[in-house]
């Protein structure tokens, strides 16, 4: 198995989707609305707020293109050849969910580093340790829904599914622009995206307070529904693989 | 008793409506090279996928060295190479092989791989950047490259030109040549008279025939005794020998079983006018086996 997982991670940092979607635009962005200080409070809050946004973002990124790489070795018969040879289905399963969770980490990495190293962010120690924590286990009910994804749904038609569901996610839960902007239906609609609750969590820790039960709570939700989705969909390719 | 390679008892697969494999049984004995032949849609493939348990078959039983089939590929006893795909964008051709070779306990060296699929000095080229020959070969390496003792392919050379193919079958002979159990479908008759020991000819999703290409021939046995007439000439269909009697123009085809007795007869009518006759070859046998099917 430890031979999938350094393919499969070779395959990821070659991926070019993986480095726009997961590391370039999150850095990038963070980079212009922190210095456009869309985010409340004063300029040094609304740029961790920003912060926090930009990794979650890139993290959702990252975890939703895991999936559509199921979706794609599906359509070139990689899945079929793997269990052609000794390595086990649940091996394959559990090599590609490491992968994708190992991916998620230089992306968070490179908005937190950019907040240090650029806008001169200060939190404290168990704080960051938190904020890396929460983002990283957080990224759990999208990947699998993005696998769900491709599992369900064959190459480009996977990817196109994820690409929606992540920016649909990013842009609803508030990733791009604060919920406060947002009208009333939207702002309460938000409320309950996993999206949303998964950065609260870390938004929370970010200004000094704990991750919120109630964000954790919806998130746990989430993680149930996608995790149920992710089994049916695994389930349903098996038959037809 | 040594297990067989493979042995299918009566496994039936149907899709929906269609019937794909129709209770076919099948035992091939340890260090054998066979061919499947059969047209499209005969039932090659997923008789293929039911050996390899890729394909759960709804009635019958497939068993590999005595094992379940996904039992046997998990111990590496057999190696694969689909009709098509299995190839991923965004490594190396070095990078696969040693990856797949990872998989299996004892695998072959990659130097060793490359010069048997004929892929030396291309280990650092991307896989997507390959043609279509080379991602073929690729394809076939990743099949043998854990050194299993069941090799199967299916329509291996489909995508070759000739001098691919020839180049293709010296590195399968190779591997027969060390012992090794390989099953190979194609609808290449000149390939499977040519290279295996043993033709098992698959239609409708049943054996029809099976044996040395030879035997085949002989089973069927249509040399053709070709003369010109004029006239009445549905007599000739009841000559010794003649199965089947074919009119084109003025040239009357008679295959025959007997082709001896044949000409014998038709001398005696005083019928040799223009005779010929070509032997059998297993392209007419093939034909036979499979049109009879349809009646």
């Amino acid at each position: 198995m430890f031979g999938y997982i350094r393919l499969e991670l070779l395959r990821t940092i070659r991926d070019g989707g993986y480095v726009i979607f997961g590391i370039a635009s999150p850095v990038v962005m963070y980079l212009v609305l922190s210095n456009l200080a869309l985010a409340p409070g004063d300029e040094r809050s609304g740029s961790i707020v920003t912060m926090v946004s930009m990794a979650a973002y890139g993290a959702l990124g990252c975890a939703f293109n895991n999936g559509s790489g199921i979706g794609e070795d599906r359509s070139a018969g990689w899945l079929r050849q793997l269990r052609l040879t000794p390595l086990g289905p649940v091996q394959v399963v559990a090599g590609k969910i490491v992968t994708g969770a190992v991916g998620v980490v230089p992306s968070i990495a490179a908005v937190l580093l950019t907040g240090v190293l650029v806008n001169h962010v200060e939190l404290s120690p168990g704080q960051w340790l938190s904020i890396v924590g929460l983002l990283w286990a957080g990224t759990i009910p999208f990947a699998l829904l993005g696998l769900g994804n491709g599992y369900a749904l064959t190459g480009q038609t996977a990817s196109m599914a994820n690409i929606a569901a992540f920016l649909g996610l990013s842009i609803v839960g508030g990733l791009w622009v604060p919920t406060m902007g947002f009208p009333g239906w939207l702002r309460a609609i938000a409320e309950w995206t996993p999206s949303n609750s998964y950065a609260t969590m870390s938004w929370h820790v970010a200004a000094g307070t704990a991750p919120g039960a109630r964000a954790v709570a919806i998130l746990c939700g989430w993680l149930a529904v996608f995790g149920l989705y992710a089994l049916y969909a695994y389930r349903r390719a098996g038959r037809t693989a | 008793m040594e297990n067989d390679a493979v042995s299918l008892t009566a496994v039936t697969k149907s899709f929906r409506a269609v019937r794909a494999v129709d209770g076919l049984t099948l035992a091939i004995p340890r260090g054998q090279t066979v061919a499947l032949l059969g047209p499209n849609g005969a039932g090659k493939s997923t008789t293929i996928g039911m050996l390899l348990g890729l394909i759960p078959p709804d009635s019958g039983k497939a068993v590999l060295f005595g094992l379940d089939p996904g039992q046997a590929v998990r111990q590496g006893l057999a190696g694969a190479m689909p009709q098509e795909g299995g190839l991923i964008p965004r490594v190396t051709v070095g990078e696969l092989l040693t990856f797949v070779a990872g998989t299996y306990r004892a695998p072959l060296p990659l130097g060793q791989v490359l010069a048997l699929a004929q892929m030396t000095g291309l280990e650092n080229r991307r896989v997507d950047k390959l043609s279509g020959g080379q991602a073929q070969r690729v394809r076939f390496a990743m099949a043998l490259v854990g050194d299993p003792r069941l090799i199967v392919l299916d329509e291996p050379t489909a995508a070759l030109d000739v001098e691919a193919r020839r180049e293709f079958w010296s590195g399968m002979r190779t591997l027969a040549g060390r012992g090794k159990t390989i099953l190979f479908s194609t609808h290449y008759l000149d390939e499977a008279d040519e290279q295996a020991d043993r033709v098992v000819v698959i239609d409708r999703g049943r054996v029809v025939a099976d044996g040395t290409s030879a035997e085949i021939k002989k089973i069927v046995a249509l040399t053709t005794v070709s003369v010109t007439t004029s006239g009445e000439v549905s007599w000739l269909g009841d000559l010794p020998g003649v199965r089947r009697l074919e009119v084109r123009g003025d040239r009357v085809h008679l295959r025959s079983a007997d082709p001896d007795a044949t000409v014998m007869a038709l001398a005696r009518a005083g019928a040799v006018r223009d005779l010929e006759v070509t032997p059998a070859d297993l392209e007419d046998a093939f034909v036979a086996l499979t049109a009879k099917e349809t009646v």
